[in-house]
């Protein structure tokens, strides 16, 4: 039997986070200003407060998100560690080798258009 | 003050299949550091936090304000191998370590009070906690080393 741990940074977890445009959106407002209030993070989303907070609670169950309490405040903290180890795990595999060849092709492809 | 907290604090976590004890050891000796936290040689004991570089050189010297093994660990932090970095204010990392279900742990590191250490806290930002804490997990769930 499967056991899943409670909030494990596995990689389905990440992928399902970053699979969702408001979820990549929420990431960017954090990596330009880290620690912010969900009532910062709703400010320019055309979404209810709930919904902001489901989003954040997927980025959070994924390790993306990681909260703090402040007096009454909640901030929000972006956790890049889980996106490295997706990156070690995916990116450093497929060698430099493949992917500088498949990039040599784009350029050559484009050029010659 | 929420834009206080948001730009002199930074939060990481990382689960490691690995005890408490395992990480305590890594995080706090110098032969564990040097495989992963930028070549740096970190000692840290009950009174003193002390990191060197390659050569001997100091790259960090501070206090440490909790000593809690396997569980605990605050101490403060000043980028000395910069000099820039070295001439701003101490900023503190504080170390928490909780045992988790299947041989994982959750290592959580927070670096705050960066108040007067603004190029540090650009510096440690981004790849810096990043690279140290995936590299640490690597080692001890591999054995592998990190180049550099």
């Amino acid at each position: 039997m499967v056991t899943y741990h409670r909030r494990m940074h596995d990689d389905d977890r990440v992928f399902k986070a970053l699979a969702d445009p408001t979820r990549r959106h929420l990431l960017d407002r954090l990596f330009e200003r880290d620690g912010r209030t969900l009532t910062e993070l709703e400010s320019d989303l055309e979404m209810t407060r709930f919904g902001v907070m489901k989003h954040l609670r997927v980025l959070e169950d994924a390790g993306l998100v990681v909260t703090r309490r402040a007096g009454r405040e909640k901030h929000h903290f972006l956790n890049p560690v889980p996106i490295r180890l997706i990156h070690d795990r995916w990116i450093d595999k497929y060698t430099e080798r493949h992917v500088s060849a498949l990039s040599e092709l784009k350029t050559q492809l484009e050029e010659r258009r | 003050m929420t834009t206080a907290t948001a730009l002199t604090t930074q939060v990481y976590q990382v689960f490691i299949k690995a005890t408490p004890e395992q990480i305590w050891d890594a995080i706090t000796k110098p032969e564990w550091t040097a495989r992963y936290f930028y070549g740096a040689r970190i000692s840290v004991v009950p009174d003193a936090y002390r990191s060197l570089g390659p050569a001997d050189e100091v790259w960090g010297e501070s206090d440490v304000a909790e000593f809690d093994p396997p569980r605990r660990l605050v101490h403060g932090w000043r980028s000395m191998y910069d000099p820039d970095m070295a001439a701003e204010e101490e900023s503190r990392v504080t170390w928490e370590i909780e045992p988790q279900d299947g041989g994982y742990s959750l290592l959580t590191v927070t670096h705050d009070q960066l108040e007067g250490a603004p190029k540090t806290a650009a510096s440690v930002a981004g790849v810096g906690w990043m690279m140290v804490l995936s590299g640490l997990k690597t080692v001890l769930e591999t054995g592998e080393s990190l180049a550099g």
